[in-house]
């Protein structure tokens, strides 16, 4: 015996409209959430890393000078160590600047110090500068978890943005379905009176939907998060080669979470689907005998 | 008492006491309309076009409910149930629409088997029972055609199998020769007396076909703008 047929007739031209505004809102949820995702922990990486780490600048004083600062700072406390940095350590910090030429002769060169002091250490940057002071040093230091509680700061809004961008699209998804839904109902009211006047209960009726709906959606969500992690790939695979822009961009891959979401969008566009349907066809019912 | 009216006492399989129908703000299309059914009883259903037929039906296979009064069934005060109760009094009702209402996309046979997959029935539990009941109304060649390759008179026998698959106590018929030639008219109707007599099922339709009323001598209920006029049943004898 052959299956019997579906109560509602196969996908229409409508469906396929649907399935890809579902599919384009699960890829743009999904960017947006692993975009997010990969900036917040590269972030987060990079300023873990500068945690404990500063700069002091010297002036009116020469490389003796700077020596003798550099031993006073390892004298404090919680200091792990304190170099003065060397012309060719300067000369490769400022190559994105001047280029690999190197620094053009009379271009003032600062004499600086970097830092590195043990987590939670009590050496501040303020304390620093003002026992160098107190030494009668002109000296100025910086933390570089300064910089990075600004980056931070940045990246805390970027993440509700992201969050606030999925929310939406997801609504946006839902209440497209609902009305996808309502239109369908409305081209199969023929279905839905037979059915209703043959004593089908309202739960057997919004099931024939809910099955509809919650295929479409899975279905567009596995397409649409696909799609998604085909442009993470590349997007990361452009960033990798190419290698001067590396530093600047944040580290993107794709750990066990990226993968997880990848998974479970398709679910949650069934799910959201189905949903949707459910409840318009149970609120359209209610409106008849 | 004749042949179509076997139970004079219990309660009746349809009551409408003192219905009106009104569809929006437009006059009222029946007024004021008192009806007993007996189980078992078989009943024509006349008047002009618009006179109210396919409305009175629609109020007592449960599409529409009245604007006043009260529609009873199987004893049961229809306005006071829950949806689960009405499905489950429609399921006792097998209807025959006055324009078939087949579904385009399923074969005859899955048609009439609607009802029965409503009930959550398989194919396997339905199959031969389906089968037969095309065959009895004539369609056991057509089984596996779609409604829109079906004659009018095909269409016509195909949704009456479907109203009677469920074995329904409650048939109701809105026009259901009013696309056949008159042999074939005349057998529908045969087959509705065979049904009544043999399952006991309540059987009203709705016809203006006078020839046919004449020739099956059952009860006749005649609406005139929306007022139940003639009331053979109820005339004393
Ligand atoms: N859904 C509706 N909305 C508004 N008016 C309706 C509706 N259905 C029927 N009517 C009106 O109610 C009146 C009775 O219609 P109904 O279909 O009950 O008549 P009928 O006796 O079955 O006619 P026919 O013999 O042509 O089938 C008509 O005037 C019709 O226009
Ligand atoms: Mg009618």
């Amino acid at each position: 015996m052959p299956k019997p047929t579906p109560l509602l007739p196969e996908s229409d031209a409508r469906e396929a409209a649907l399935f890809f505004v579902v599919a384009a809102l699960c890829f743009l949820a999904v960017l947006a959430t692993l975009t997010a995702r990969g900036t917040y922990t590269a972030a987060r990486a990079w300023s873990a890393q500068v945690e404990g780490e500063m700069t002091v600048r010297l002036s009116d004083t020469d490389r003796r000078g700077a020596e003798e600062a550099a031993t006073i700072i390892r004298g404090m406390s919680g200091v792990r160590s304190a170099d003065v940095l060397s012309q060719e350590d300067l000369e490769r910090l400022l190559e994105p600047s001047f280029g690999p030429g190197g620094i053009p002769a009379g271009v003032p060169m600062p004499l600086l110090i970097a830092v590195e002091t043990a987590p939670n250490s009590v050496t501040t940057a303020l304390a620093i500068t003002n026992a160098l002071t107190a030494q009668g040093f002109n000296a100025v230091a910086e933390s570089h978890a300064d910089y990075a509680a600004e980056a931070r700061s940045a990246l805390g809004t970027l993440r509700v943005a992201a969050i606030g961008i999925v929310v939406l699209l997801t609504a946006t998804a839902i209440a497209v379905i609902a009305f996808a839904t309502h239109a369908a109902l409305l081209a199969r009211k023929d279905i839905v009176d037979v059915l209703h006047l043959a004593g089908a209960e309202d739960r057997f009726i919004a099931q024939l939907f809910e099955r509809r709906f919650w295929t479409l959606g899975l279905k567009a969500g596995a397409a649409g998060s696909v799609a998604a992690l085909a442009a993470t790939a590349l997007i990361i695979f452009s960033a990798q080669s190419s290698a001067s822009q590396n530093q600047l961009l944040p580290q993107l891959s794709l750990d066990f979470w990226d993968l997880v979401i990848l998974a479970v969008t398709p679910i949650a566009a069934g799910l959201a689907a189905r949903l949707a349907a459910g409840g318009t066809v149970n609120h359209a019912l209610k409106a008849v005998l | 008492m004749n042949r179509f009216n076997p139970d004079m006492t219990g309660e009746p399989a349809v009551e409408l006491n003192a219905v009106s129908l009104r569809y929006d703000t437009a006059d009222e299309v029946l007024s004021d309309v008192n009806i007993r059914l007996r189980p078992g009883s078989f009943t024509f259903l006349t008047g002009a076009s618009g006179a109210g037929k396919s409305s009175l039906l629609k109020l007592i296979y449960l599409a529409h409910a009245p604007t006043r009064g009260e529609v009873r069934l199987f004893g049961q005060s229809t306005g006071m149930l829950k949806r689960r109760q009405l499905s489950a009094l429609r399921r006792r009702i097998g209807v025959v629409f006055q324009d078939f209402r087949l579904l385009e996309h399923l074969t005859s046979f899955e048609n009439v088997a609607l009802p029965l997959r409503v009930l959550g029935q398989k194919p396997e539990q339905y199959r031969d029972e389906v089968a037969d009941l095309l065959r009895w109304v004539g369609l056991g060649e057509r089984m596996h055609a779609l409604p829109q390759s079906l004659s009018g008179g095909e269409q016509q026998r195909l949704s009456i199998a479907r109203a009677l698959i469920n074995k329904p106590n409650l048939l109701v018929a809105d026009e259901p020769t009013g696309n056949v030639d008159p042999e074939m008219g005349k057998r529908i109707f045969r087959l509705f007396v065979e049904l009544n007599r043999r399952l006991n099922t309540t059987i009203i339709i709705a016809t203006h076909d006078l020839g046919l009323i004449r020739e099956f001598e059952a009860p006749v209920l005649r609406l005139q703008h929306g007022l139940i006029v003639q009331d053979v049943e109820h005339q004393p004898a």
